[in-house]
């Protein structure tokens, strides 16, 4: 069968966004990859399929399942059908990227400091209190050059309207960027006349900019800072993306057992002794960090290092505590934030919210439960989430238990229907629900983005659940200029 | 079998940079094109922003002395004409390596979509004659031999790798260059992940030029290359009482001598360019001397 029949056929959802149909129309963005994929045929692109899985397995960006006691090595699922983003489209993320993040930066200084937004009753202050990654021990530490979140995954959704919302914020510890990098380079592999004919921004100076930044955050009295990415180790499932990092960037990757504290300075064990060490990258929780200040349990973190941190010996990236700015509840005070910091509208808007700690929200909620989604505040991964169209009654009974217990604990927000792409998948092209995580970064000289991001897929017809945790999969992103 | 890998990492190199063309700008294959073949600036004209035809060229192309498939034919005749001093697993793996570059669907490979996996086979591949080599080689005078073919080769070649990338900016050492626009010669030479590691700061012009020249961890430098002749050559020697080994010997010292003792921040602006190519000249004069004093009989 030849591609141009598999277009005939694919399918839009109804009332739904899709990325590169409209109203049974190629979008105009779409044309050139389009026009590639008509000389080719089914047969090609499965063994363009099979070739990505290859390179994955071969590069060891993999995860195991264990199966009647053996450990099967699988890759995250990819689809080899880019997702393309226009240029101006991508212009207006950015900007509304980067004013979120300098907003979210000053209220982390804010809140960890005079307070000035909880005094003013723009976040109440109970809901601060109240969550669990607001960290007392990180009060009045000042941080280098002001900036808290480094690193940040912020998860982008497209509605039916066309326009980008924003569904949630990573500020701690966001993973996924080494698949960002390289499905791109799979799909360079697999598609290099394609890729050469759309003229895609360039994203793979990201580590660069990465290290720049990091090196930046030394004091500058050090002419050769040492920077390290510190990872709790090999079995955890992002420990791919912890050595690819510190590979591109050229440094150190650390446990923390090779990490020592003296007189509030971070040392590395090293085969010439000890080397002080000056930036952490960490790839730990906050409260594995220092088993003296925060879990005791923790033998993934360094016992002390929150007194290096305190006395500015040492910087740490992303910032301690910044778990109470993408707490979910928090999430949606951001645009009143940007309002109160920035004084400007927001940009990108946010998918409506309802805490459920507020009982006419609950009330709300609870009556029309089945165009909800319910979250934890404190959960990613799309853990703990309650579909409200697909939940039974026996288990919404239960979980409306749960939230009574604590509601604090839980947000709501309309069923939003995800953008659609076309994915290749049983030698068929069929729409799938996606969403887009950018990365972003944040130094001394301002907020940079590399243009593209992780496109995640749920590869599950109908479903909406991208993560991939729970059968999600990615896809590579290209912005381009038309 | 050291030209071939050359060959491959600079195609496969430039090939898929080129892709990014938004950063890398206007690349065209002029510059591969200048160092592996012996084609005219006209000729080199007609070519330069045709992918299909440059790569035909450089692989498989048989009026280009210095293809791909030119390279690997003639290393199978060597290895045809030396077979009682290498082993049977090399001279397989060569054998092997002839016969996949003259399949026939191999142009037919090229042309389509699956180029890079064509040239990662036969990356595949070198490096597999390379570790075969190594683990079945006896460490006698063919292996010697061998070896200082292998690294005369590679320092020829990482000198005129590194002239053409220098010359883009006029051997400027001043002019500002960013780490990707260093990384086409990084990659092509293995670099890019020891820059990482060993260079900071942004003076990247600087830098690489160190690594490629100077730095003796860095298997693909001049400075590492010439030490391992070093040891080939004395092995040699060793083995062969050859009238001709004094002036050979103050050949290479006169060569090694003037990388060891160059201090790296003598190198400047105007005189990179003459520095480079004073290098090239005595390469090949020693390699000229070492095949008078050893392989003619004359």
């Amino acid at each position: 069968m030849s591609l141009q029949n598999l277009l005939n056929e694919y399918t839009c959802p109804p009332g739904i966004w899709d990325e590169m149909c409209d109203a049974g129309k190629i979008r105009s963005h779409y044309g050139k990859v389009v026009a590639g994929f008509e000389t080719l045929d089914v047969p090609t692109l499965q063994q363009k399929d099979v070739l990505a899985a290859e390179l994955f397995m071969n590069q060891g960006i993999t995860f195991t399942v264990y199966s009647d006691n053996k450990g099967i090595e699988r890759i995250f699922p990819f689809d080899i059908i880019p997702r393309i983003i226009t240029g101006k489209e991508w212009d207006v993320v950015e900007k509304g990227i980067q004013q979120r993040l300098k907003a979210l930066n000053l209220f982390l200084k804010d809140i960890y400091s005079e307070q000035q937004i909880l005094k003013d009753e723009v976040v109440p202050a109970t809901l601060i209190a109240s969550c669990p990654h607001y960290l007392r021990e990180v009060h009045g530490i000042r941080v280098p050059h002001d900036i808290y979140v480094h690193i940040s995954g912020i998860d982008l959704i497209r509605g039916d309207d066309g326009k980008f919302y924003i569904l949630e914020d990573n500020l701690r510890t966001p993973s996924g960027v080494s698949y960002m990098l390289e499905n791109r380079e799979v799909t360079k592999r697999i598609f290099p006349d394609m890729f050469a004919a759309n003229n895609v921004r360039f994203i793979s100076n990201y580590p660069l900019i990465l290290y720049q930044i990091l090196l930046q955050l030394a004091s500058t009295q050090i002419s050769n800072p040492t920077v390290v990415l510190l990872t709790p180790g090999i079995y955890n499932s992002a420990y791919y993306e912890h050595t690819y990092l510190a590979r591109q960037m050229g440094i150190s990757l650390v446990e923390g057992r090779d990490l020592v504290i003296d007189d509030h300075k971070v040392y590395m064990k090293t085969t010439n002794g000890l080397q002080q060490v000056h930036v952490i990258y960490r790839r730990i929780d906050d409260e594995y960090l220092d088993p003296l200040m925060f879990n005791p349990k923790s033998v993934l973190g360094v016992p002390g290092l929150m007194s290096a941190y305190r006395k500015g010996n040492v910087a740490i990236v992303n910032a301690i505590g910044n778990g109470v700015a993408d707490d979910k509840a928090v999430y949606a005070y951001v645009p009143a934030m940007i309002r109160y910091y920035l004084n400007e509208e927001p940009i990108l808007q946010n998918v409506p919210t309802y805490e459920l700690s507020e009982p006419d929200c609950k009330e709300h909620v609870f009556k029309n439960i089945r165009q909800m989604v319910v979250k934890r505040t404190n959960q990613s991964g799309g853990y703990g989430m309650v579909m409200g169209h697909s939940i039974s009654d026996e288990d919404w009974e239960k979980a409306k238990l749960e939230i009574e217990k604590d509601p604090r604990s839980f947000i709501a927000q309309p069923i939003v229907k995800l953008s659609t792409v076309p994915c290749f998948i049983d030698g068929r092209l069929t729409p799938r629900h996606v969403d887009f995580r950018p990365y972003a970064l944040c130094g001394p000289d301002g907020v940079v983005i590399v243009p593209g991001g992780l496109t995640r897929v749920a590869l599950k017809e109908g479903s909406l659940v991208v993560n991939s945790s729970q059968g999600g999969g990615s896809k590579d992103t290209w912005v381009v200029d038309l | 079998m050291e030209r071939a890998d050359g060959l491959l990492r600079a195609t496969s190199t430039h090939y898929i940079l080129s892709l990014d063309n938004m950063v890398m700008g206007d690349m065209t294959w002029r510059p591969v094109l200048e160092i592996f073949t012996t084609k005219g600036n006209e000729a080199i004209q007609q070519l330069e922003r045709n992918t299909a035809g440059a790569l035909h060229t450089l692989l498989t192309d048989v009026d280009n002395p210095n293809s791909l498939k030119v390279i690997i034919t003639r290393a199978r005749e060597n290895a045809r004409g030396a077979q009682d001093h290498i082993t049977k697993e090399v001279w397989e793996e060569i054998n092997a390596l002839y016969h996949l570059i003259n399949h026939s669907t191999i142009s037919e490979r090229q042309v389509e979509q699956d180029v890079i996996q064509m040239m990662q086979l036969f990356t595949q591949h070198s490096l597999l004659y390379t570790g075969v080599a190594d683990v079945t080689m006896p460490r006698g005078l063919g292996w010697s031999f061998m070896n200082l073919g292998k690294l005369i080769e590679r320092c020829f070649e990482i000198i005129v790798v590194v002239d053409k990338h220098y010359q883009r900016i006029n051997y400027n050492l001043h002019e500002e260059k960013v780490i990707i626009q260093w990384k086409e010669l990084l990659f092509s030479l293995s670099g890019y992940e020891l820059h990482l590691k060993t260079y900071r700061g942004p003076d990247y012009n600087h830098n690489v030029l160190h690594q490629v020249l100077f730095n003796d961890d860095f298997p693909h430098s001049v400075l590492y290359s010439l030490a391992r002749i070093e040891k080939y050559l004395k092995d040699i020697i060793a083995e062969n009482q050859s009238p001709g080994n004094t002036d050979l010997i103050r050949c290479f010292g006169r060569l090694y001598s003037r990388i060891q003792y160059t201090d790296p921040k003598d190198i400047n602006s105007g005189n990179l360019q003459s520095f480079l190519e004073g290098i090239r000249t005595e390469v090949l004069q020693f390699s000229n001397a070492l095949g008078h004093n050893f392989f003619s009989y004359q």
